[in-house]
């Protein structure tokens, strides 16, 4: 009786995990986050003063570790080129959240114990952002993310808090307008991936979708689920459009492969995780996003290339870390410049102060009160048959 | 009726790729009383193992051999391999533990799972990887009647599931090595004194279960394309319920398990919503196993008095 227990238990404890759509990786959070690693500096005039840490939050493992591994890369680049330029000391602390919000929490709490973090990099995930938020407004620690894009992160709970990108108010509408005045559906299919990045998009499209008259189809599939032929079937005639505001490229990629298999022509309208050349290759699809693509900027070129020796394949997602990591080195050399030691408090004060003409997305940095950017804009891009990405529009 | 049918296959596919997972959780849940979950990362291996293949061939856009000969290369190694790969997970991690009290080796199970996984990510990284199994295989081949599609691929993966279920079957109960495999699931000590080699066929119970895992991972890669370290957990996950669902210990019960789940998930998403699919489906078996706690075709053990 007791096995038989033992079992129905241990069903019954697989199944709410299952159903929740959590991760095991909830389980291994002690022994993947892992610990700080320096990357520092070589080069330049070396201020001991400046011999200091950024804290990099990012899911360098897990089902987007192919986005973290990118902005871990970049986030490494900018270090390295901030040295150089600055003679700065400054070193990166990794911290793998796995795109998990109880991850974010045990590596925020590392960094805020580590005396030499001043600034941190990340977190990538709104959902991480709204986990990890009480405890750096409560250390003074200032963060700046180069992806959660959650309108709600801003609204004044987070004082430490900044972002490179857009607002999903900014992009959310933006795409639905697209998809109404220029793809002209009867009626559409949304798909949330039951992360807050995503469910975010969905709030602000929808209305938008609705009040255009258009017939949506809501449905929600959990991040882990790699067949969607179930849900493909209920696309039916009048459906010419399925969007997706995921975070995993590949999901999307399976998605119109399902779509293929049983023979619709749907065009896929996706969001910056499925900016990912390579590996979302469906022709026709869109994808908007709230980076650019660098290798189109001409003044990026240098950049571009030490980023492709440094990661080859690279979208969206590494170039706004770049800039969030810059942002927090040329915080910490000004306050060296200055005289004074960094610490969380003069390095905060720095970055609200930022004031960048340009910068590596294309547009200046300079952040209002809230701790958004000023100006962020949004980028849409069409695939070929080739699967190559073009720029279609952008604000 | 379309529809349906389309629901039908796309749940079978799924379906049985749970079922082959499930089956090796109760095979190795009857001999040793051990839920191994490692075994869903077994599965993840063998996906890898066929990948790896099609890009041994030349990849699948410019495959240099006929794909019949591809595929049959995928299966036999990806068996092989990840079988071989049980029996030493058997070897060096479980047989030392067998005589421990029963959390010990289910810790190391989930050792063994985060091993295998953290090991493949170190070595093959994190990127998702594609099959195309549309560049060799095309859509336009299998069943097409109106809105019906059904991919031959799909039909591939249900044929053969059935197969080796049938085949499965067949060992256990009609060859020598099963009538050893069912004395040591009935009764470990009493097999050993009749002179069953309790080792050989523990490690050739692991092998069969595992190959099965590893057959499995190469079909979900050609269904689903995509493939990536940590695709064993949630099918792991699924297949372990399915297991015992079906009543663990049970071949026909981690067959019907497995079935039963991935038919429900795809009449869920397609007749309700994605959003309620695992709700529904995961309230469905907590009934059934709150109805019958030994599962669907478990047997109650004889208690000795």
């Amino acid at each position: 009786m007791k096995g038989r227990t033992f079992l129905a238990l241990t069903a019954l404890i697989a199944g709410i995990a299952a159903g929740c759509g959590s991760s095991k990786s909830s389980s291994t959070a002690t022994s993947a986050a892992s610990g700080t690693t320096s990357s520092a500096a070589a080069g330049g005039t070396t201020n001991s003063k400046c011999a200091v840490s950024i804290g990099v939050e990012a899911p360098l493992t897990g089902m987007v570790a192919v986005l973290g591994q990118e902005q871990l890369a970049f986030a490494q680049l900018a270090v390295k080129m901030d040295n150089q330029a600055n003679g700065t000391n400054i070193s990166l602390a990794q911290g793998d959240t796995m795109l998990m919000p109880a991850q974010a929490t045990t590596v925020t709490q590392q960094f805020i114990s580590n005396a030499k973090v001043v600034g941190v990099v990340g977190p990538a995930g709104s959902q991480e952002v709204e986990a990890v938020g009480p405890l750096m407004t409560r250390a003074g620690m200032p963060f700046i993310t180069g992806s959660a894009t959650n309108t709600t992160l801003t609204s004044g709970k987070n004082p430490t808090f900044f972002r490179v990108v857009s607002r999903d108010d900014v992009q959310g509408p933006e795409d639905a307008h697209y998809v109404v005045n220029h793809l002209h559906p009867k009626a559409l299919m949304i798909v949330d991936d039951q992360e807050a990045y995503s469910t975010g998009l969905v709030s602000s499209m929808v209305p938008v979708f609705k009040s255009a008259g258009i017939a949506v189809d809501h449905e929600s599939v959990s991040q882990k689920v790699t067949d969607f032929s179930a849900l493909v079937a209920k696309v039916n005639a009048n459906t010419t459009v399925v969007v997706l505001p995921w975070q995993v490229a590949a999901n999307a990629q399976q998605f119109g492969k399902n779509l293929a298999e049983q023979h619709k022509k749907v065009v896929i309208f996706g969001t910056d995780g499925l900016f990912s050349p390579g590996t979302f290759t469906i022709n026709g699809s869109y994808v908007s996003s709230f980076g650019p693509d660098i290798t189109a900027i001409p003044s990026d070129a240098s950049l571009v290339a030490a980023a492709k020796a440094a990661y080859p394949k690279f979208g969206t997602f590494g170039p706004p870390v770049y800039a969030a990591t810059h942002v927090v080195d040329e915080a910490i050399a000004s306050v060296c410049k200055s005289g004074q030691t960094p610490t969380r408090s003069n390095v905060l004060a720095a970055i609200k102060a930022t004031n960048q003409p340009t910068s590596i997305l294309g547009q200046p940095i300079k952040f209002d009160a809230h701790g958004d950017l000023v100006g962020a804009k949004w980028f849409l891009f069409k695939i070929n048959p080739q699967g190559k990405y073009t720029l279609v529009t952008n604000s | 009726m379309h529809f349906f049918i389309q629901e039908l296959v796309n749940g079978l596919t799924q379906g049985s790729l749970y079922a082959l997972i499930a089956l090796g959780y109760s095979m190795v849940y009857g001999v040793l009383k051990l839920l191994n979950f490692a075994h869903g990362d077994l599965y993840m291996v063998g996906a890898f193992i066929g990948y790896f293949v099609i890009q041994w061939f030349g990849g699948p856009m410019a495959l240099s051999v006929p794909v019949p000969l591809v595929l049959l290369v995928m299966f036999v190694l990806a068996g092989g391999g990840v079988g071989m790969l049980g029996v030493a997970i058997e070897r060096f991690a479980y047989r030392p533990l067998r005589d421990a009290p029963r959390i010990a080796p289910l810790i190391t199970a989930l050792g063994v799972a985060f091993l295998l996984e953290n090991t493949m990510l170190l070595l093959f990284g994190a990127s998702y990887r594609d099959y195309n199994t549309s560049a060799f295989i095309s859509f336009s081949t299998g069943i097409h009647i109106g809105p019906l599609n059904v991919d031959i691929v799909r039909i591939m993966v249900i044929v053969l599931s059935i197969v080796l279920m049938f085949a499965l079957t067949v060992i256990v109960n009609r060859t020598k090595l099963g009538r050893q495999m069912r004395a040591v699931a009935s009764d470990r000590e009493a097999a050993e004194m009749l002179g069953i080699n309790v080792d050989y066929t523990i490690a050739a119970t692991f092998f069969l279960g595992s190959a099965l895992a590893g057959i499995a991972g190469v079909m979900a890669g050609l269904v689903f394309n995509q493939i990536y370290t940590l695709m064993g957990f949630v099918a792991g996950l699924k297949a372990f319920t399915a297991a015992v669902v079906g009543g663990i210990g049970s071949i026909p019960g981690a067959m019907l398990g497995g079935m039963l789940i991935g038919i429900a998930e795809s009449f869920v998403t397609g007749y309700i919503s994605s959003t309620y699919t695992n709700l529904i489906v995961f309230g469905i078996l907590i009934a059934v196993m709150l109805a019958r706690p030994t599962g669907l075709l478990g047997r109650v053990p004889l208690q000795k008095v």
